[in-house]
Parts: structure tokens; sequence; C-alpha cells
């Protein structure tokens, strides 16, 4: 046969019938619906199963995600616990549970085994999770990569049975598959009857839990919730980007919840509630105009009931009174009594364009829900050490007709976290790392740590760079432990930034996040932080940012990154400014203080050779000098009292802190116990 | 340290000067018990050594201190440190008062030189650091260095017709060899007597190496003079000495200096005086000593080759500027011509430049020509 590579057209010719046998009849006997399931078990990077670490991370993510947010809507105090076991080589079996409302039977198949199956999509209100592709997703990946079917215990109350199921998802029709009890599920008596059926049937479920570590008799049971466990392949690896790193990040950002963690070393963690205050429920609002795309609009038109424009258009949105339809409809030249149902596209277009020229007032704000600053600094100050704390809540604002709120905490001071880990974790982590050198594994492993900050860690224990971490001898693993410990990275640690999505953290992709970006776009060195030009700022400080929306804009759909549109980076400023200047003045004025206590000890360093001139002069014996001496002392302190500030009692110090840097503001002495301190923010 | 029980009691004889002493160095140690018993911060103000505190006093033709002060205080960070060793120079003081020694400048910085309980600082790190804080205290307490039992070491010589007593040894200044009879740093009265003198007039020069040359040329003894060196800027032995000669032996004072900005201030300070000693000026000031040489027309009217010529620097330019424009300089004349003739020259000239024309041509020629003269500047 020839060859034509010249003729890029080469079928035209007509020369190869046999290889280009295609003919849209038996093209057309191909094509047909992609399900939603299929797509994804293609396409898994884009819900956040890229790599079997991360599959990992993602599927507690979106269990934890739905568990808290079942909590807060039903407005209970929530309560979670988070299982994680090896189950075999890169194998683990993961399971949350939650003390929320439990769900009901007929859905517990459709929320678990159906993917695009939620309460949230459809709605406009704040909510953790948004698509209701999360926790199905995280079912489905187990499935394909295990084979295990998905477990779900959920209870509704103590008093009726509670409902077991294992599903399986119908990758072709998108639909669950229930295995047990006859593909109907199973379910379990309530009561002590029930705590047999659970044992006898090996089913994992928590009853009940000690009220406190203090008194490990007494119990609370647990009355209702829902536990899902599945089995998926995966890597469990501390350090960052890990499950323990979400579950610290997100102890922060939701001071009202406590988390039961038990690893796949079966060690076990508990990020305790430093408050039981739940935040205040969002309310769910209607889309408002300026924020709909023309194709939504269309569907909207389609779908609604209401029976002329002017109704559409008020009943539909938010911030539409009839006033504004009128206007709406003249702009665009439809009639306000016309049957949106009979819109046209081009009317439609014109609809849409009037939209975008007609002044609407920005939609209402109530539908957000933010931490607030009071429980910012609870959350900060419970999981994070640290000597000086703020928080700042931006008001409201609007992007694309989507109200969203800006809220930023900071955390100064502390250990940093190459200090913080035990030598038993260390070794841990070392063995369980996969970089290929030692720097590399202090850079991925631990938050803060710069290169030049691991070349010191590294030049202190006498190690080479290039060592392999898995490779360590006993000896050297405590060097390494050693030198961790001495070298102060505060100096050269660069911010760690913890990024919030409606209380989620964001673990991924921080380069590609608006919030990072405007971190490094902020000047820090105004505040008293070194930053070279488009880097974070240096210094032991770590920042959350947390951004509340009810449609947060992410970059993708595995939720990692924020866009950065205009209005959010200029809130996202106006925050990390306000804490910048509280930090401010508390660094002058630890400054300050640390500069007068280095004066007074000039003047005490001098006073003795005084004391000791005027009674060689004086012809002074050992008393009247002493005596002199002590009343220069005096002096001294008086001329630098600010050197005094810190080592004032708790109360006085805390109205000076009121005085000096406004409202929520937390200030701990250092040489307290983190943690026993009380937690004593002004009260906002 | 001297046990003080006795002390008061063993020294009968202590001088009414001591006492004086003793009394002002205690009262600035009552300062601080007072400020301390008070709740104050103690601190000594000091009379302003600098150009800013000093007069020219128009009618005495002297230098005078002014009345300003600066403070020193304790509690302050710049200071404090000196604060302190003001106070241990004062106690330095009172321990060679009583125990009716002195010592020199330098052995004070090693009686007081410690390190400072607890610390790894020493309470003076160079006696350079010590020597500002002594004249601190004498302007402070008033007193003479020499009322403090301090003398600096011996700088300048004299030789002359001339014989004296020092410390009760007989001297004829007219014998002293080539090394001539080097000027103690305390010549006062108590110390120093004049005996026989049959000098006419004083030559001063600079340097001693021109003084070498005067004294091996027998100088002296041909003019009849005394002649004397100051090994640059005359310290306060050599000046005292000088103004006693002066005023109680009735001799004019003629002094050599090299043409050039610290020639003239050498000349200057002889005459009216030193801004950092201004309290010294009454005694030491002698407002009617004359500038001999070297003129910067020497250059033209005594022929020297231009390889002897030095350019002045920007550091010479600038101090002559500023000379120029001392209360004690500005209304002379002649000075001012001297000085701007220098700055036109561009080049400043050392005695020793005449010695191009003849190894002894300064003291055969060019001395003898100007006494005779009887050009000076004034």
């Amino acid at each position: 046969m020839e060859e034509h590579t010249n003729m890029p057209n080469v079928n035209e010719t007509g020369e190869q019938p046999k290889r280009r046998a295609v003919t849209a009849e038996s093209m057309a006997a191909k094509q047909r619906d992609i399900s939603v399931s299929e797509f994804f078990a293609k396409n898994r990077h884009l819900l956040g199963f890229d790599n079997p670490r991360k599959a990992l991370l993602t599927a507690v993510k979106e269990a934890v995600d739905n568990s808290l947010d079942a909590c807060e809507e039903a407005g209970i105090v929530p309560e979670t616990w988070v299982h994680i076991e090896a189950a075999g080589p890169n194998r683990y079996k993961i399971g949350v549970q939650d003390n929320g409302p439990g769900i009901v039977k007929k859905q517990i198949p459709l929320i678990f085994g159906k993917l695009l199956y939620g309460s949230k999509f459809h709605r406009l209100r704040m909510s953790r999770g948004q698509q209701g592709i999360g926790i199905s997703a995280a079912g489905m990946y187990g499935m394909l990569t295990t084979g295990k079917p998905v477990k779900i215990v959920s209870m509704t109350s103590p008093k009726k049975p509670a409902h077991y199921f294992e599903i399986q998802i119908d990758t072709r029709r998108n639909m669950p598959e229930i295995i047990n009890g006859k593909g109907d599920g199973e379910d379990i008596p309530a009561g002590e009857k029930g705590q047999k059926y659970i044992t006898d049937h090996d089913i994992e479920w928590v009853s009940h839990y000690p009220i406190s570590d203090q008194q490990p008799h007494h119990h609370h049971v647990v009355r209702s919730g829902t536990r899902v466990t599945i089995e998926l392949e995966g890597r469990y690896q501390r350090g960052r980007g890990s499950v323990d790193e979400y579950l610290e990040q997100t102890a922060i950002a939701n001071p009202q919840v406590t988390i039961h963690y038990v690893d796949p070393d079966s060690g076990e963690t508990t990020y305790s509630r430093s408050t039981t205050q739940l935040p205040p429920e969002p309310v769910e609002i209607k889309p408002h105009p300026y924020g709909i795309e023309l194709g939504q609009l269309v569907t909207m038109l389609k779908d609604t009931s209401a029976p002329s424009m002017a109704q559409f258009l008020t009943t539909s949105f938010s911030r539409v009174s009839s006033g504004v339809a009128q206007k709406i409809c003249e702009t665009a030249k439809i009639g306000t009594r016309g049957n949106p149902k009979k819109i046209g596209r081009q009317e439609a277009d014109s609809l849409y364009k009037a939209i975008q020229e007609t002044k609407i007032s920005a939609p209402g704000t109530d539908c957000i829900s933010p931490i607030g600053e009071s429980l910012i600094l609870k959350g900060l100050h419970h999981q994070l050490p640290g000597e000086f704390f703020c928080a700042a809540t931006r008001p409201p604002a609007v992007y694309r007709g989507n109200p969203f709120l800006i809220e930023v905490g900071l955390a100064y001071g502390g250990t940093s976290s190459t200090q913080k880990v035990t030598l038993d974790a260390l070794t841990d982590l070392l063995s369980e790392s996969d970089a290929r050198s030692l720097k590399q594994f202090l850079l991925t492993t631990f938050d803060g740590v710069g290169a030049i900050g691991a070349d010191k860690i590294l030049s202190q224990a006498k190690m080479g760079t290039r060592q392999s971490p898995s490779k360590l001898k006993k000896e050297e693993i405590d060097q390494l432990f050693a030198a961790m410990r001495n070298v102060n990275l505060s100096e050269n640690q660069s911010m760690q930034v913890l990024r919030y999505a409606n209380r989620v953290p964001l673990q991924f992709q921080p380069a590609a996040c608006a919030i990072t970006q405007s971190v490094i776009g902020t000047n820090w060195r105004a505040y008293g932080l070194a930053q070279s030009r488009g880097q974070l700022p240096v210094g032991p400080v770590t920042v959350m940012v947390h951004v509340a929306s009810v449609w947060v804009p992410f970059t993708s759909e595995s939720k990692e990154a924020i866009a950065s549109y205009p209005e959010i980076m200029k809130e996202l400023r106006l925050g990390l400014q306000a804490v910048g200047r509280k930090l401010a003045i508390y660094l002058n004025r630890r400054k300050r203080v640390r500069q007068e206590g280095e004066r007074r000890e000039i003047f005490l360093r001098y006073l003795g050779e005084v004391a000791h001139a005027v009674a060689t002069i004086k012809d002074f014996g050992d008393r009247p000098r002493k005596d002199l001496y002590g009343r220069l002392v005096y002096v001294a302190k008086r001329k630098t009292a600010a050197a005094e500030t810190q080592l004032k009692d708790d109360g006085k110090q805390r109205e000076n802190a009121a005085e000096e840097f406004g409202e929520n503001v937390l200030i701990v002495n250092p040489e307290e116990t983190p943690g026993e301190t009380a937690s004593s923010e002004p009260t906002a | 340290m001297a046990k003080k029980t006795k002390s008061t009691s063993d020294k009968p004889n202590r001088s009414t000067k001591d006492r004086k002493t003793l009394g002002s160095i205690r009262d600035l140690a009552d300062t601080v018990v007072q400020s301390a018993g008070r709740g104050r911060e103690p601190y000594v103000d000091i009379p302003s050594r600098s150009l800013s505190n000093v007069r020219f006093n128009q009618s005495k033709r002297i230098i005078e201190m002014g009345s300003g002060t600066n403070r020193r205080e304790l509690f302050n960070l710049a200071q404090a440190r000196s604060y302190m060793q003001t106070l241990l120079v004062a106690s330095g003081c009172k321990q060679l008062i009583d125990q009716g020694k002195t010592t020199s400048i330098r052995g004070l910085f090693y009686l007081l030189k410690h390190t400072i309980e607890g610390t790894s600082e020493e309470t003076f790190d160079t006696q350079n650091e010590c020597d500002p804080v002594i004249e601190d205290i004498e302007v402070s307490l008033d007193s003479m260095r020499e009322e403090l039992h301090l003398y600096a070491k011996n700088a300048g010589a004299m030789v002359g017709p001339i014989t004296l007593v020092d410390s009760g040894d007989t001297i004829d200044c007219s014998r002293m060899g080539s090394g001539g009879y080097s000027i103690p740093s305390i010549v006062e009265q108590d110390i120093v007597q004049f005996k026989k003198n049959t000098a006419k007039f004083i030559l001063h020069v600079e340097k001693d190496t021109v003084w070498r040359r005067f004294n091996e040329d027998k100088f002296w003894r041909k003019h009849n003079c005394i002649l004397t060196h100051g090994g640059g800027q005359p310290p306060r032995g050599v000046r005292r000495m000088l103004h006693r000669l002066h005023h109680e032996l009735k001799l004019p004072v003629y002094c050599l200096l090299d043409n050039d900005p610290w020639g003239y201030y050498i000349y200057s300070v002889i005459k009216q005086g030193s801004i950092n000693l201004a309290y010294e000026s009454r005694r030491m000031a002698i407002p009617d000593a004359r500038f001999l040489g070297l003129r910067s027309l020497d250059y033209g009217r005594c022929q020297l080759s231009p390889s002897v010529q030095i350019k002045l620097n920007e550091q010479d330019i600038k101090r002559a500027r500023q000379i120029a424009q001392y209360t004690w300089f500005v209304n002379k004349k002649p000075w001012q011509k001297e000085i701007e003739l220098m700055l036109k020259n561009g080049f400043k000239l050392e005695v020793e430049a005449l010695i191009s024309k003849d190894i002894s041509y300064v003291t055969e020629q060019y001395v003898p020509a100007r006494l005779k003269e009887g050009e000076f500047l004034d």
C-alpha cells in the first residue's frame, strides 16, 4: 500500500476504505449516555481521588463534612468518631460516625449510593458540601479499588430501630444496589437487643462514650447518628496533607466539634470542643439575579410555575420587588404578564441583559453564618500553641450575586512543628515517608520548614541532605530528633496559612488559591514580619482564613482552591490587614517590653558599682551600702516599669490589652502552660 | 583599701587643699544618696567642655568656660556607664587623698579597672575612656588635677640660664646636657620654685626635634633665653611652667611653630587657653605670647625649594577656616591674612623645612632675623 504522508485528507481520496469503515450509523450505535458514576470512575482525580494517599483523606473528609453539616442542621453539638484501620497492604477501612439526626431508611441508599444526589445542590445555603458528589464518590472509589460495599448504620432515635445497609453502586445506572437483607437492608432493634445484634453481626457502631477523661465510668449514650464505613485502597501518611492535619484544622475552625480519632496504629487522639455554642443556623436564600447565568435563567423559566413574568422574577429571585421586576421587563421589552414558559431564546437573552443593566440591591447576608471572632480565638488557642491570637470577621459582601464573608484569625509565637513531634512519632514518620531525601522529608512533613530551616537542622544533626529517610539507624534518628529540638526555626520559618471554605480545611493547591495569593500580596513588613517579595512572610505565625459563602467559588471540582474574584480578593485583603494591624501592635509592645527589660538589665548592672563607689567615698559599711543599692534598684525598676507588663496579673494585663488592641485579641502568658490558660478574650 | 577607722585621725597634716577636695567628692556622693533616698534618679551636672560653652574674655584676653552644663544621668541608657565611671573616678581620687599618694592617670585607670560583678563587662575598656572622665571630675569638683592627686606623664623639656628647685632638688637648667630638664606635669609652687634667672625671654618650639637643633647649637646661650618644647600640643605641665615663667619672671614668650592649622592652634592654646580645658585658662594662658614663625610668606622670603611644600588636605583647609572663625582670631587682621595666605598657597610648611637651606639656618639666621626685626604675629 502506498504511503500518502503528504496528503492530509487521505480518506477523501477513497483509497483506504477498509480502515475507515466507520459510518454515521455505526457511530450512532456506540453513542449512548455516559453515567455520572461511569464518568467519575474514569476521572476520579477530578474529585480528589488522584492518588492513594489523597483518596484516603478525601474519603474521611467527605464523611466528616457530611456529619458536621447534618449535626449543625439538626442543632446537635457534634461528636464525631473517625476510625482508620489497616485492612491489608495499601488497604484501609475508614469508619466515620456522628451523633447527628440520622437518616430515614428510604434515603440511605440514595445518599450513599447515587452520585449527585443530595439536599445541598439545589438550594443556596451555606454548607460544607455543595455538589452531593462527595460521600457517594468515596464509596464508589472504595468499591472500585477493593470490591467491598459501603456500610451504613443510621439511627434516628434510641427508641426506633436503627438501619444497617451494605451498598454497592451500579456505575452504569448510577443507582444504589443494596446487598444485605435481601436487597432491603437490615433493621437493628432498639435498646439492649440492638446491642446484642450489633455484636453478633459484627456491625461497627459506637454506642456510648465517656463523659470526660476524669470519669471513665460515666458514659453518654449515643441517641442518634450515622456511621459510614468504607474500605478503600489508600496510603496512610502523617504530615502535610494528611488525615491528622485535616482533623486538626477542622477542630480549629469548628470549636464546637469533638473528634475522637483512632489512627491506623491504634493511636487515639481527641480533639475536644472548646465551646458548646453552635454557629447560628444559616438561612436559605433564593438566588440573586446578578449571580445567575443565561443557561440557568432559561432552565428556571422553563421550570417555573409562576403564571406571569413579574411573578416569576419576584418569586424566583431575592431582592426583586415588583417595581424592580417591572423595570427589568421594560428594559427587556417583555410584557410583565407574559407566560414565562413561553419565553423564547432571544427574549431570554434580552431578559438576561436587562437584569445586568437594572440596579438591584445586594443580596441579604443573613444566609451566611460566620464562625465569629471569639470562637476563632477559642479554636486557635485550643489547638495551636502561641502567645498572641487575634481575629477579624469582615462584614458580608457579594460576588456575582452570591453573598460571602471573610474571616481571618492569627496566632503568633509558640513552638514550631518540628519541635512538637515526639521521638516515636518521628520514627514513624520516617518509616512512612516516601521522600527520597532527608531534606525533602523535612520539607514535606513539617509545616513552616523552609529550605534554610531544613539545612540548618541537617547540618546540626551532621547528616547529609540526600540521605534516605527510611534507612536511618536508631542513633541517627536520635541525632535528628535532637537537632530538630535545638534548631530554632522561628526566624526563618515561613507563615503557616490555614485555608477554609465553609469551615472545611483546604489542604491542597495552596498556590492556586485566592487566600494564599492575598496573604502573599499583603505587605507584612508593615506589621513587623520579615517578608521577601512574592513570598509568604517569615516568623512563628499561623494565619487562618475562612471564606464562607452560599456558593464558594472553587477553581475545580475537587474543591481545593478558591477562585480569585476581585470582590473576594478585596475582602481578603481587608481581613488580613485587620489582623496584621493587631499583630503589629502586639509585636511593637513586645519589642518595647524587651527593650525595657534590656534597659533595666543595663541599669542594674551598674548600680552595684555606683553603690560601691559611693560607699567608698562616704566610708559606708555594708548595711548602708546595701540599703543604698536597694533604693537604687527600686528607682531602676520604677523607671523601667514597662518591662513588667508581662509579669502583672492576668486581669490587669487584659484591661490594657483591650485598650491597646481593640476587641478580639487573646494574649497568653508564655510562661503558663498552654491549654490551662483560661480563654480570656475580651467579651465582644 | 584604707582602714577607715583611723583614717581621719591618722592624717592630722592633711592639707586644706585636700580637705576641700574631699569635701567636693563627698558632696558628689551625697547627691546619689539623697536622690536614691527620695526615689529620684541621680544625676551629675558636668560643666560642658565644648566650643559652645567657652567665651573669649576680651579684657583678660583668655578663653573662659561658660556656665553651660551637661547632665549625666544614671538612668539614661546612653549615660549610665559614664555615670558609673564618674563615681568610680571620684572614689579612686578619694582613696588617693586618704592614703596621701599620687598616681598617674594611667595608674588610676588600672586602679579602677575591673570586671563588673556578674557580667563580662569592664568598668573601663581603655585609658581613652578613663581620661575624659577624669577631666569631667576636675571641672565638676572645680579641683585641679594635682588636687585630685593625679598627674600625667612628663612631656616637654626646657634648658636655659635658670636654676630652680624641684621637690627639694636644685636644678641648673644650663647644665642639662642634650636632653634638657624634663618638665613634670605638676609644677605648682609647692613643688617647683624658681631660684636664679638671667634669661631675657623664652623661645617655645613645637617639637622635640627642633628643640634639639636649638640646644645643640646652644642658641639659648647665645641669645640668653629659656628654650622649651611641648611635644606638639603642650601638656598642662609645660603650659603652667610657661605661665609661671612669664608672669613671675616677666619673660616674654615667643613661639616657633609649624605653618599649618595645627601650629596655629598650639599658639592659640598657649596664648588664650584651650577649649577643652577652658577652666584652666586663668592659670595657664599667656595672652602676651607672640607667634614668631613659620609664616606663610616664609616660602618666598626664605626662598625655599618647592619640594618642602606639603599639600593642604581637605581636613587642613576645614580646620584652618574653623580657626579663622574663632572669636579670638576673627578680629585680628594679620592672622586673617596669614591664614588666607596659607590657604592661597595651598601648602603648609614645617619648621624642619628650613633645614633644606642649611642645617643651622633656623638657629643662626631665621630666628635671629625675626627677633631682630621684632616682627611677630600677635
